[in-house]
């Protein structure tokens, strides 16, 4: 077979001595160092388009990284950043488990913080710590109970998950707006449209300094996620579910039961990230709950080829980065540099781990 | 005399489906070669600050369309090396496609919120208060002028020409297209720079007509509802642009609701087209019982030595 016959377009106008195949034995640890190399392209595009608006990107980054690691208390804030888009990512890692996408984590993030409010304004309890639990549950329903339309959708009738979960962002977000605008609105806040603050005895406590019980929370669902995807029962049902059909139902595994379930589990993440957020940062509902974790997560989980461990420690260093991004606007740099220096990430990660996968061999002539 | 309160719904009404049926356009050109580019919200983010920018700073409209337009095909070109070139999962590159066009505009757009355009697009044939329906049609600007054309194009073209076979060929069975002789990857590549192209036109349509302003995630979910319409539209042009004019009309209509009497909070009215859109893409799975029009290599990278 002749070389032009097996590189296709562009490959053969570039390398057209070469051809193309796919790599019998893939690296391990591909995801992990595509995710360097990813990461450190990105910090080459956001350096350039630093010097682009006249700021020196060493002085940038070393006053990100201050600000966002440099101390225990900066580490902290960093970690409590983190919280929700981790938690967020583990759900999407879960849900992607039977291959299925969710796109709706923003407003099951959103959901989960509503459903927290809810019960605080109706029920009254006298023991804080049981109150944080039940707070903490309603929220993981709330999540749960923003997927189900998506779920059953899905399983009944095989409507696109993705564009479900996504519209749902919108009516959730605009559901919030309503509440903290009518309602739920706290005379108090004057101008700016919130619910009451939640009482300081359901506060998430600190753990030390400013790290909140929540970034325990974050670890001990970290555990919980990576053993209900590797080690369980379930996760290994929901591997087979979300391969082939026909293998599913020779494994007389119910795929569809396993969808809807892995949907209300992964919503039910979302929404703790956002109980969480609630009890331990913004101790009220408002349109500031989420600042686009939702859609971060999605970054998170599919940089680390959806694995709970990896999206554990690219949450927390994507939460630094957030941490680091908010403060460099003091400095009049844009905080959007940090969404562009995540998404790059992702798409320099994206293109090495092509050069794992696939390998160019050169032909030799005659 | 037919009702002025009638005219502006109906000219609302062409103008939001103008906003969503050319993204959804570019996105179906796009889907029928195989590629899924769930991109589109931030495609139209680019194209609508890019030509924004353009326009402030050189009164030049016509210049402003092609530099947006541009502006996304190029975009929508990282999608296409990623997923195409590199064959990389489709769902993730368009996912991040659109989160990094929504950071780019607001970076980019950061020093033009609020500013005002001194000329934006004017209607073609210079009608000011259109008084019948047939004004309405007419009072539209060039882009209005250009969907329509693009329809018929695009419908004749993936119909009744042999470039129109050969192409849809590369999205329904890439490989049998690819011994055909079909250059499947340049193909796929161009579909998604076209895809990119027809959502800048639609930005460009949003920021010098539609809302002539820029403000940070202005889209405002418009590039989803567009993917929702190809789905909808079962991947054919003229039912694509139904779909756009039900959902334009829903859009126009939500906020002129209490006009007409009825009494509703505007917050939850705000919702409402997003609650009927998941409503009409359900009911329309049910009916069509999974057989959607989708072409059978959507989302599959092509690899030729996978044959």
């Amino acid at each position: 077979m002749q070389t032009s016959m097996i590189l296709d377009w562009p490959w053969q106008v570039l390398v057209n001595k070469y051809t193309l195949s796919k790599r019998q034995v893939v690296n391990e640890l591909s995801t992990f160092y595509s995710f360097l190399l990813g990461f450190l392209i990105a910090l080459i595009i956001g350096s350039v388009i630093l010097i682009i608006q006249d700021k020196s990107p060493g002085d940038t980054f070393s006053l990100m990284f201050k600000l966002s690691i440099g101390s225990v208390n900066s580490l902290s804030s960093s970690l409590n950043k983190a919280t929700p888009l981790i938690l967020a990512g583990l759900g999407i890692a879960i849900i992607n488990t039977v291959k299925l996408w969710n796109i709706g984590a923003e407003g099951q993030i959103f959901m989960g913080a509503i459903a927290v409010n809810l019960i605080y304004i109706n029920f009254q309890f006298s023991n804080s710590t049981s109150f944080i639990f039940i707070l903490l549950v309603s929220s993981f329903l709330g999540g749960a109970f923003c997927i189900l339309i998506p779920a059953v959708t899905k399983v009944l009738f095989g409507v696109n998950e993705i564009i479900t979960t996504l519209l749902t962002n919108y009516i959730v977000i605009g559901l919030t707006i309503y509440l903290v605008n009518g309602p739920w609105k706290d005379p108090d806040s004057l101008n700016f449209p919130a619910a009451a603050y939640v009482g300081k005895e359901v506060y998430l406590p600190n753990i030390f300094g400013k790290l909140s019980y929540g970034f325990l929370i974050c670890i001990l669902f970290t555990a919980f996620a990576h053993y209900l995807k590797n080690n369980s029962v379930f996760g290994y049902e929901m591997r087979i579910a979300g391969g082939s059909e026909m293998t599913a139902i020779y494994a007389g595994i119910n795929a569809k039961q396993k969808a809807f379930f892995a949907m209300l589990i992964g919503g039910g993440f979302a929404g703790i990230a956002g109980g969480v957020e609630l009890l331990s940062q913004t101790h009220r509902v408002s349109t500031g709950i989420s600042q686009g974790f939702g859609y971060t997560a999605i970054i998170v989980a599919a940089i680390t080829g959806m694995r709970p461990i990896g999206i554990f420690l690219v949450g927390s260093l994507f939460g630094a980065l957030s941490i680091g991004g908010s403060v460099i606007q003091t400095i009049g740099v844009s905080t959007y540099i940090a969404d562009i220096i995540q998404a790059s990430t992702l798409f320099g990660a994206l293109i090495i781990q092509f050069f794992f996968n696939y390998q160019l061999k050169r032909v030799d002539d005659g | 005399m037919v009702d002025i309160q009638f005219l502006g719904l109906l000219n609302a009404t062409l103008q939001a489906a103008t906003l969503l049926f050319i993204a959804s356009l570019g996105e179906l050109i796009t889907e029928k070669s195989g590629i899924l580019n769930l991109g589109v919200e931030g495609m139209i983010s680019i194209g609508a600050v890019a030509g924004f920018i353009t326009a402030v700073n050189t009164n030049n409209i016509f210049l402003a369309i092609i530099v947006g337009v541009l502006s996304s095909a190029i975009f929508a070109s990282i999608h296409a090396i990623v997923t195409v070139t590199l064959k990389q999962d489709q769902t993730v590159s368009g996912l991040i496609l659109t989160i990094l066009g929504l950071a780019v505009s607001s970076l980019l757009g950061k020093n033009y919120v609020g500013k005002k355009l001194e000329t934006k697009l004017e209607s073609l044939f210079s009608i000011e208060n259109p008084s019948n329906v047939l004004e309405v049609f007419l009072s539209q600007n060039i882009i209005f002028y250009l969907a329509i054309t693009f329809t018929i194009a695009v419908s004749y073209i993936l119909k009744n020409t042999m470039f129109g076979t050969r192409f849809q060929a590369v999205g329904e069975d890439s490989k049998a297209a690819d011994s055909m002789g079909i250059n499947v990857t340049k193909t796929q590549f161009i579909a998604t720079c076209i895809g990119g192209a027809f959502a800048g036109l639609s930005g460009v349509y949003l920021t010098l007509s539609y809302v002539p302003y820029w403000t940070d995630n202005m889209t405002a979910g418009r590039g989803w509802i567009a993917l929702a319409l190809v789905i909808f539209g079962g991947w054919k042009p003229y039912r694509t642009a139904i779909g756009a004019l039900l959902f334009g009309f829903l859009e126009a209509l939500v906020p002129r609701l209490q006009t007409y009497g009825f009494e509703l909070n505007p917050y939850i009215v705000k919702i409402t087209p997003y609650i009927i859109t998941i409503l009409v893409l359900v009911l329309l799975t049910i009916y069509k019982g999974g057989k959607t029009g989708a072409p059978k290599n959507i989302g599959i990278a092509f690899f030729r030595e996978n044959r």
